[in-house]
């Protein structure tokens, strides 16, 4: 498994000026601020379970911009009602990428419920139609074009290794802050 | 007008676009006329705290969205309420149907009733409770214009005569 910064580096150059990106707390939400989006972003540090809704209203509001919502797996496990929320909304211009560590990373790496919960059986089950499973740069840069293209809300299941000593830099936006910076 | 009607009007009348919900009887009731209105967009949740989040996104894209729950939905929120829409200062407008006061004939309701105005206070919600003799498209009006100006949430509680 691929860990996550080269996934999100990867993600992060296939964005436009045109998309949205709206990151669940976390490990994403504290690299973006040290990179270089060229979209607006709306970085989460709490509320787990909020980023594919808030997603999904700003999608709804603005359907001329394309909105990519970063989930984590703990997070969709705690509300995985709002894929079909999201299933029957039928946004075309949400992609939905889902981050698989099988921990809670943010809290201290502690594992989720020890289940194989399939993430792809539970997006197709839940109504989502457009499913992809990625695990390196190379199908990630295939999956992103064709989610945006589906005419459909999409959901990508991005499979990243989970590593204890990853040096994740810590939060260094205040959420005022964020809100101020976020145009549409 | 009816109530119902009233409602609807004060939501388009405050310029919502979105309207997020999960319907009660009397809620589903209110939807029906959200429905039935071209200027907005309704938009079913699983659950409230999903609703609370879509109002929010609709918000932070430019509309104006809207939440209408039921108090038992309303007292699921208090994750959201604390970690997305008071930490990021976002407007949410909460309709909310006050199952289980003295006016609900439905007894099961009756815990949540006891609760939720003091709940709304532990939280420190601006809330009111709708009044039918009233305008109450005006009330709606105004709930959603004080969401917009303090950048927080308002909560207009209602019964299902306000509704007629």
């Amino acid at each position: 498994m691929t860990a996550r910064k080269p996934l999100l580096d990867a993600l992060v150059s296939m964005l436009t000026a045109r998309d949205v990106l709206v990151s669940c707390l976390g490990a994403n939400a504290r690299y973006l601020p040290h990179m270089t989006v060229p979209c607006p972003v709306f970085a989460l540090c709490d509320s787990m379970s909020a980023a594919i809704p808030l997603a999904l209203g700003m999608a709804l509001q603005r359907p001329d911009r394309h909105v990519v919502a970063l989930e984590g797996d703990g997070s969709l496990l705690m509300s995985p009602n709002v894929l079909a929320t999201v299933a029957a909304a039928a946004p075309p211009n949400l992609t939905m990428l889902l981050w698989v560590n099988g921990r809670y990373e943010s809290s201290g790496g502690q594992a989720l419920p020890a289940a194989a919960v399939d993430w792809v059986e539970l997006g197709r089950a839940s109504g989502i139609r457009h499913v992809a499973s990625v695990g390196d740069v190379a199908t990630l840069r295939e999956a992103l074009p064709r989610a945006r293209a589906a005419g459909a809300p999409a959901l990508i299941v991005v499979e990243i290794a989970f590593d204890p000593n990853e040096p994740i830099p810590p939060y260094s936006e205040r959420p005022d802050e964020i809100r101020a910076r976020f145009r549409l | 007008m009816t109530g119902l009607e009233q409602i609807v009007a004060g939501l388009e009348a405050a310029q919502v676009s979105i309207v997020a919900s999960v319907p009660d009887t009397w809620i589903g009731r209110l939807m029906t006329g959200v429905r039935r209105s071209a200027r907005l967009r309704a938009v079913d949740v699983a659950r409230e705290e999903e609703a609370v989040a879509v109002a929010c996104g609709a918000n932070l894209a430019g509309g104006r969205g809207a939440v209408l729950i039921q108090n038992a939905g309303l007292l699921n929120c208090g994750g959201v309420l604390a970690g997305l829409v008071e930490l990021y200062r976002l407007p949410c407008f909460f309709i909310v149907s006050l199952r289980g006061d003295h006016r609900d004939p439905v007894y099961y309701h009756a815990p949540k009733g006891r609760v939720t105005e003091e709940t709304l206070r532990a939280w420190r919600l601006p809330y009111a409770r709708a009044d039918r003799h009233g305008d109450l498209a005006a009330q709606v009006k105004q709930g959603v214009e004080f969401c917009v100006e303090s950048r927080g949430p308002f909560v207009l509680l209602i019964s299902g005569e306000d509704l007629a």
